[in-house]
């Protein structure tokens, strides 16, 4: 663990940091509507554009002001946590399975298979993904399903990258060439053998996809294409900040702060992580 | 350490593996070519599933007849892998047939948006790697607290959505402190805040890069012989130390430079820049096919193209890798 | 007059020093031959072609088109025609039109307008691709038209036609030998017509410059350069705005509105026309088919809440589906009342029903006005789902006529009472909710039979009350049209979005 020689402590401190960010993020959306002040669809017409409280004209019933329909940015925010954080992590473990079973065929069958899969890899890193996203969702339409499906589209690669070459270093070891020569089946090596064997590296990675499904469910939300325009995500919060960037600051500010903390979380932990379950990586540096 | 041009680890036996490398070389070439097919054939299938064209280019109340001589007209009444066949064949001579919307050739249409996308991405890719690297070393060489921030302020760099950073970018300077134009004709200083917003990914992620690579080379033993050799510390860090993790910069790099291209997306809707990603988006809004087509496949050449040159140049700083594995495992986000 | 730099006979010091600067970065280029900056109007979107018979978006409806081309004649803002290729018109028999020419106009290219040349425009309007996009044969049932001499064109109708006129409106006359023998892609980018501005320049995606024409039969326009730009974000247009280098800005809302003013600009305003309303489709779930239904809808919005505070006050509610002033004065705006709507909806037996509510995912306003008619109609206990379309897919399904429910549209700034009633006519191509009730066509087609314009008034007029009790639509108000305007800029907007920039001039 030679990397982690000049700063153990400042780095597990990061680590821990970025775990409790995200169990607060966690808490905050199991809990919405205990935490919540306001249903966060509730429209008053006549509060539109209330400031946050601190500023001139705020309220403090409205913490952190409301949006151009007078909901309530603060409770949104709260509510918008279970969607973001749902689609992030549901694209990252649908994104997971996907990634790892084409990772280990790839790495473990090598040849033709190989070939196949790492094309599919190539091509898929050689789209312009917002393009390609923008037309998928432009087909099956919005909609939290289509969101997640096409967030896995995105994130299935990193899993395969690191699953296929992982597998590729383990094929050659002996536990491997054993099982093989003693005659057990291609799927239980698969399965028995080579998947716990990734399963680590697969959880740093999982970490890091959660985080890249959030920002760019954002960045979707952002083009127009989200989960649904109405409903509280934050990156239709955004969305929806950008046309009154100029006369309320703070209905693109908040939302954007939390994602960028919750990302900020997943990416800390993701790296702590690394470095303590994945010493395979870390040695072959 | 005589070779000045090739800073690698060993002097490198070049003229033994050169039959090696050519074959190499084709073998990347071929594969490049297999993945803009595939670029291709994506692009096409999905194009056509989301929509029909001619509902959008004609007003809604054409008549029938109007509308089946349209679609004629555009080709669209043909069988998919025919139209697919043409476009491929069409393609190959640099024709990606006419745009619906513009009622112009697709090529040139694409073409001369292509420069705004590039100057944007190149003044991102400059910023990224200017800025990136020395934080890297930077932050590598320096352990404890400098070391820290420099790693949680390259974090916060991955945790922002891009074009929030935007918007902040332009209420910060543009509105509150009127020091910077947000619009997109003309001068240097219009391209500052795209620029910016674009490279900040992709300055964070080099910079992450060199310094975990940095961390153990400068664990070397050949760094420390170079140090008890009593080198100044500045030269063992930026010449010895930097040399050496060239090669995963330069192949991080090339991916960086497409992904760039590939994000100014939403950056140029952001900034209203008038580069081909928001020509696409436009093309995507109208069903322009032929357009999308052809922003879509010339980006992806450009990838892939990037790519192979960073490979290629790869292979010419360190020859061992010019035979290895094409995916890197790295688990880096 | 900007473009003047201060001269400074005092020391400079550093903060005029960088005022100065500042002053310059805002100035446009300066011009060799004039001092005075071209005159820049922005809007969201860039033009896509600028063939006369394709166009399809023009920045500011009608600004860039009508300085380059003239049509036979044109709507003026009550709605009236004002003659410009043609100098006067005659309906010599029921279905045959005679029109004489203006003499002595030149296109810009040098080319004579003559009968011939207005018969050869035509038919190329008539043939594809061109005829997608020009609807004049198709909408005003034109089935000849011939030169009976240099300056005399005859058009021949199926049926008696009233809206021929309106649609001539839109067909505009380039030089024939220019149309006929240049590629169709470069009649696209160089466009060549006979109007007020020559063009000068088109940088695709970004801006089209155009400069005053001499030789206009109308006299030379008094601004003499002018610049159509494309700035997709309104932050940023109401920043060059306040910054002096944009002169006219569209596109701006009114929460937006008072953004607009500064020490170099400011807001102008009338009362628009374009009809915004919610769609009651009659093709999708059943309640709605139910004429109860639809104004229980319209009792449980309430529009003046909305007027007031999405609105700002910028805007009156919708009082007919004829535009002012020739609507019927005594029709009455649906009062607010959830306590009545929910009892007609009780009365109908279709309570408590899950509807859709869709709207264009591409603007934000649409979303906005959209969640709130959704929270008025919860509050009468139906069930409303929101759903964004990608800008494509609404208006296919809009032609299709795909929505089940509720659908979020404004309909054209017209001031032609029979063009606007036609889309609720239950045949009629482009009836997007489906309205359909034989009575209405039934009087509908009498109005048109008829010569006699007094009795056709009172038909129409019959129609439009007969349609607004029937409530195909959610009546909401009419789009404000809001324009930020440099100071310099001296210019009266029109109600129906047109941008008529060559009856602008700049404030001495």
């Amino acid at each position: 663990m030679s990397r982690l020689s000049s700063s153990p402590r400042i780095s597990s401190g990061l680590g821990v940091a970025g775990a409790a960010l995200l169990a607060v993020a966690v808490l905050v959306a199991l809990a919405a509507p205990l935490i919540a002040p306001w249903p966060p669809m509730q429209i008053d017409l006549r509060a539109r554009f209330t400031p946050p409280a601190w500023e001139a004209h705020g309220v403090l019933r409205h913490l952190l002001g409301t949006d151009n329909l007078g909901r309530d940015i603060a409770s949104r925010i709260v509510w918008g946590a279970r969607i973001s954080l749902g689609v992030g992590v549901a694209a990252s473990l649908l994104g997971a399975a996907i990634g790892g079973t084409l990772g280990l065929c790839a790495g473990y069958f090598g040849r033709g298979v190989d070939a196949a899969i790492s094309w599919l890899i190539d091509v898929q890193l050689a789209f312009p993904f917002t393009l390609f996203a923008l037309f998928l969702l432009a087909v099956f339409g919005g909609g939290p399903g289509p969101v997640v499906v096409v967030l896995a589209l995105a994130t299935w690669v990193n899993y395969a990258r690191v699953v296929r070459a992982q597998v590729m270093a383990l094929r050659g070891q002996d536990f491997i060439l054993a099982a093989r020569a003693v005659g057990v089946p291609s799927g239980r090596i698969l399965l028995r053998y080579l998947l716990p064997a990734v399963a680590p590296a697969m959880v740093v990675v999982g970490s890091f996809s959660a985080a890249q499904a959030i920002l760019t469910q954002a960045a979707l939300s952002f083009l127009g294409v989200g989960v649904d325009p109405s409903s509280p995500s934050w990156g239709a919060m955004l969305d929806l900040g950008r046309s009154y960037i100029l006369s309320a600051w703070w209905m693109a500010t908040f939302p954007g702060v939390t994602i960028a903390l919750v990302v900020l979380g997943a990416n800390l932990l993701g790296d702590w992580l690394r470095e303590w379950l994945d010493p395979l990586a870390v040695s072959r540096r | 350490m005589s070779d000045t041009t090739l800073p690698s680890l060993k002097p490198s036996p070049r003229r033994a593996t050169s039959p090696l490398r050519s074959r190499a070389l084709r073998a990347r070439v071929s594969h490049a070519l297999a993945v803009l097919f595939g670029v291709s054939l994506l692009t096409f299938l999905v194009a056509h599933a989301t929509g029909d064209p001619v509902t959008l280019l004609l007003p809604a109340n054409a008549p029938e007849a109007t509308r089946i001589a349209l679609a004629h007209h555009l080709g669209l009444d043909q069988p998919l892998p025919v139209q697919y066949g043409l476009f491929l064949l069409h393609a190959l001579q640099g024709d990606f047939g006419r745009s619906f919307l513009y009622g112009q050739p697709v090529a040139p249409l694409v073409l001369q948006t292509l420069p705004a996308t590039l100057e944007l991405a190149a003044a991102a890719f400059c910023i990224a790697l200017l800025v990136g690297l020395p934080l890297g070393v930077l932050s590598a060489s320096r352990g404890g607290v400098a070391s820290a921030a420099l790693q949680l302020l390259s974090m916060l760099g991955l945790a922002m959505p891009a074009f929030w950073l935007g918007l902040m970018l332009v209420l910060v300077f543009a509105v509150q402190l009127h020091l910077l134009p947000v619009d997109s004709s003309g001068g240097v200083s219009h391209l500052v805040l795209p620029a910016l917003t674009l490279s900040l990914l992709s300055l964070a992620r080099i910079s992450r890069l060199v310094r975990s690579g940095m961390q153990e080379i400068l664990d070397r033993d050949f760094i420390r012989t170079a140090r008890a050799r009593g080198l100044p510390e500045w030269r063992v860090v930026w010449v010895h130390g930097l040399r050496n993790v060239l090669v995963p910069v330069v192949t991080m790099a090339g991916m960086e430079l497409g992904d760039l291209l590939s994000s100014a997306v939403v950056v140029e809707v952001v900034f209203a820049w008038p580069g081909i990603g928001r020509l696409s988006v436009e093309a995507l809004g109208a069903r322009d096919f032929p357009l999308l087509q052809g922003t879509v496949f010339i980006a992806g050449l450009g990838f892939v193209l990037i790519n192979l040159l960073a490979d290629i140049l790869c292979a010419r700083i360190d020859p061992r890798i010019a035979s290895g594995a094409t995916s890197s495992g790295s688990i880096a986000p | 007059m900007p473009p003047a730099l201060p001269v400074r006979s005092g020391p400079i010091t550093r903060r005029s020093f960088n005022a100065t600067l500042a002053a310059a970065a805002l100035l446009p280029r300066p011009t060799a031959a004039a001092s005075i900056a071209p005159v820049v109007i922005t809007s969201d979107e860039d033009v896509t072609t600028l063939d006369p018979h394709l166009i399809r978006n023009n920045h500011p409806i009608g600004s860039l088109i009508w300085s380059l081309f003239d049509s036979l004649v044109r709507r003026r803002p009550d709605g009236t025609h004002e003659p410009r290729l043609a100098t006067g018109w005659s309906q010599v028999s029921p279905t045959v039109w005679h029109f004489t020419l203006r003499p002595g106009v030149t296109f810009h290219d040098g080319e004579r307008l003559d009968a011939a040349g207005v018969v050869f425009n035509f038919n190329r309007m008539n043939q594809a691709p061109w005829n997608g996009e020009c609807q004049l044969w198709q909408q005003s049932g034109l089935v000849a038209c011939a030169a009976l001499d240099p300056l005399t064109v005859a058009l021949t109708t199926a049926a008696p036609s009233s809206t021929l006129l309106y649609w001539l409106e839109e067909a505009f006359i380039g030089p024939t030998a220019y149309l006929r023998d240049t590629a169709p892609e470069l009649v696209g980018s160089h466009p060549i017509g006979s109007g007020p501005y020559l063009f000068v320049s088109w940088q695709r995606g970004s801006q089209v410059t155009l400069r005053a024409n001499p030789a206009y039969w109308g006299g030379a326009p008094p601004i003499r350069d002018v610049v159509f730009r494309a700035v997709p974000e309104l932050s940023a247009r109401l920043d060059e705005l306040k910054g002096g280098s944009i002169d006219l800005l569209t596109g701006l809302d009114p929460d937006s509105a008072a953004l607009a003013v500064s020490p170099v600009s400011g807001v102008r305003q009338v009362r628009g026309l374009r009809k915004m309303h919610v769609g009651i489709a009659q093709h999708g779930i059943a309640p709605l088919r139910d004429r109860l239904v639809r104004q229980a809808l319209n009792h449980a919005v309430d529009v003046q809440l909305m007027v007031d505070t999405l609105q700002r006050g910028t805007t009156t509610r919708l009082l007919s589906v004829i535009n002012p002033p020739n609507n019927d004065p005594a029709l009455q705006p649906f009062a607010y009342d959830p306590q009545q709507a929910r009892a007609l909806l009780h009365q109908s037996g279709h309570a408590g029903f899950a509807v859709e509510l869709a709207f264009d995912g591409r603007y934000a306003d649409a979303q906005e006005t959209c969640e709130a008619v959704g929270s008025f109609l919860e509050a009468v206990g139906l069930h409303p789902v929101l759903k964004a379309y990608e800008s494509g897919h609404f208006a296919e399904t809009l032609r299709a006529r795909g929505f089940p429910g509720l659908y979020f549209y404004g309909f054209a700034a017209q001031i032609e009472p029979l063009v606007e009633l036609v889309v609720f006519t239950g045949s009629a191509i482009d009836n997007a909710s489906g309205y359909d009730n034989p009575a209405v066509d039934a009087v509908m087609r009498q109005a048109a039979d008829v010569t006699d314009a007094d009795a056709r008034a009172a038909l129409v007029r019959q129609a439009e009350g007969m349609i607004w009790n029937d409530a195909p639509w959610i009546y909401l108000w009419y789009l404000p049209a809001l324009y930020g305007s440099s100071h310099r800029l001296e210019y009266t907007p029109r109600p129906d979005d047109y941008v008529e920039i060559y009856r602008a001039r700049l404030a001495a």
